[in-house]
């Protein structure tokens, strides 16, 4: 049977401009998604996106390369990943004035 | 003797094993701990809302790779947000069906993130671990707590904490309420010298620790404490206890904390835990 996890990076934490998340270890999965659900928004979150990032150490990051956009009618936003190493994290950005309240969720399998 | 089987002969259970948890399989039900509310998240209390949740880690260091776990590839990891005084927690929950002995044994590692080549032997402020039960009286909760430094200072003392924290009221419907356990004040050193442990000589490298604790639940007293060669003397020490809650009748969950010192992310491994019982 093949593992699963989902694991909390946020928890009802406000963005606003550039965000990054903390690092997660997923060298047991060779599947994610990160899911952001956003619990309150201020401004444009349509305009902002996030993207997935790989790390050799977990401290020093380069991007996936596949992006997260956000709808403003969709209170739900993901982004698919596979072919990663032992670190993920998420960043991104909302455009000037924006806010959005999140919980992020990083659902792997092996 | 010790039972032939390699993956229990580090272990010292008593009669009868409840879990085993060895991290390459999963987290083995070990999960966040998060502070209660009702209505909103907002309502949980600001200490319990960014505790960090545990991972399955190889041990990887950026200098020499992955070193796997003690035996095998994965243990669980704790790791701090980069922000001192950040906390990082596990918790797995069970109930108890007898009022006897219990005894979690582990083996830990701690470390701080190696972003800088630097020792960094005072980055991790403390590592711990917290039984939170109840009987048909009381909430009980014994806390210990390994304090490696405090503000850049050395300590290397074993602590406890019997002081309780103010239980608060949340939300409005006079079901829900929440105190902070886990906070910095009043934690007490445990009898006898500082125990110096092995740190070793760069950020990068880490040895593995074994722990014991040993609780009875007949009269919800400490029965024995163990770390690595040290077996430390609990009698006169009382657990933090309050008065029973209305929903947590035999709960028996086991808590993993860790703590940084400085803005600098701090972890905690382990691999792997036992809990055993005498009945």
């Amino acid at each position: 049977m093949r593992q699963s996890h989902t694991a909390i990076i946020e928890r009802d934490v406000t963005w606003t401009g550039k965000f990054e998340t903390e690092p997660y270890e997923v060298g047991w999965a060779s599947e994610a998604i990160y899911f952001v659900r956003v619990l309150e928004k201020d401004g444009q979150v349509g305009r902002g996106h996030a993207k997935p990032q790989i790390s050799p150490d977990g401290m020093h990051w380069c991007d996936e390369g596949t992006l997260m956009g956000f709808q403003e009618s969709k209170d739900v936003a993901f982004v698919r990943i596979a072919r990663f190493g032992t670190y993920l994290r998420l960043v991104g950005e909302l455009p000037p004035g924006t806010t959005a309240k999140v919980i992020v969720y990083l659902t792997l399998k092996s | 003797m010790s039972d032939p089987n390699p993956k229990l002969s580090r272990f010292s259970p008593l009669s009868r094993v409840i879990t085993f948890d060895d991290f390459d399989t999963g987290l083995n039900g070990w999960t966040n701990l998060i502070g209660n509310y009702e209505g909103s998240l907002d309502s949980m209390l600001p200490e319990y809302r960014d505790l960090r949740g545990p991972m399955l880690s190889n041990g990887s260091m950026w200098d020499t790779g992955s070193a796997g776990s003690w035996d095998g590839t994965y243990a669980m990891k704790l790791a701090t947000r980069a922000q001192a005084g950040s906390l990082a927690v596990a918790v797995k929950r069970l109930t108890w069906r007898e009022p006897g002995k219990i005894q979690v044994e582990a083996y830990v590692t701690f470390k701080p993130e190696a972003s800088e080549m630097a020792l960094s032997e005072l980055d991790v402020r403390a590592f711990g671990f917290v039984f939170d039960l109840q009987d048909s009286k009381d909430r009980v909760m014994p806390h210990l707590r390994y304090l490696k430094a405090l503000n850049g200072e050395q300590v290397a003392r074993w602590q406890f904490k019997s002081q309780r924290e103010s239980l608060e009221n949340i939300g409005g419907s006079g079901k829900t309420k929440s105190h902070f356990h886990l906070a910095g004040d009043g934690w007490e050193n445990l009898p006898g010298d500082p125990q110096p442990l092995c740190y070793n000589e760069i950020a990068t490298k880490q040895n593995w620790h074994y722990m014991r604790l040993t609780f009875d639940l007949s009269d919800m007293s400490y029965a024995a404490f163990q770390f690595n060669d040290r077996v430390y003397d609990l009698s006169g020490i009382a657990p933090m206890v309050i008065p029973a809650m209305a929903n947590l009748w035999c709960m028996l969950n086991l808590v993993f904390f860790v703590e940084t010192d400085i803005d600098k992310r701090v972890f905690l491994s382990v691999d792997s835990v036992l809990l055993s019982g005498d009945f």
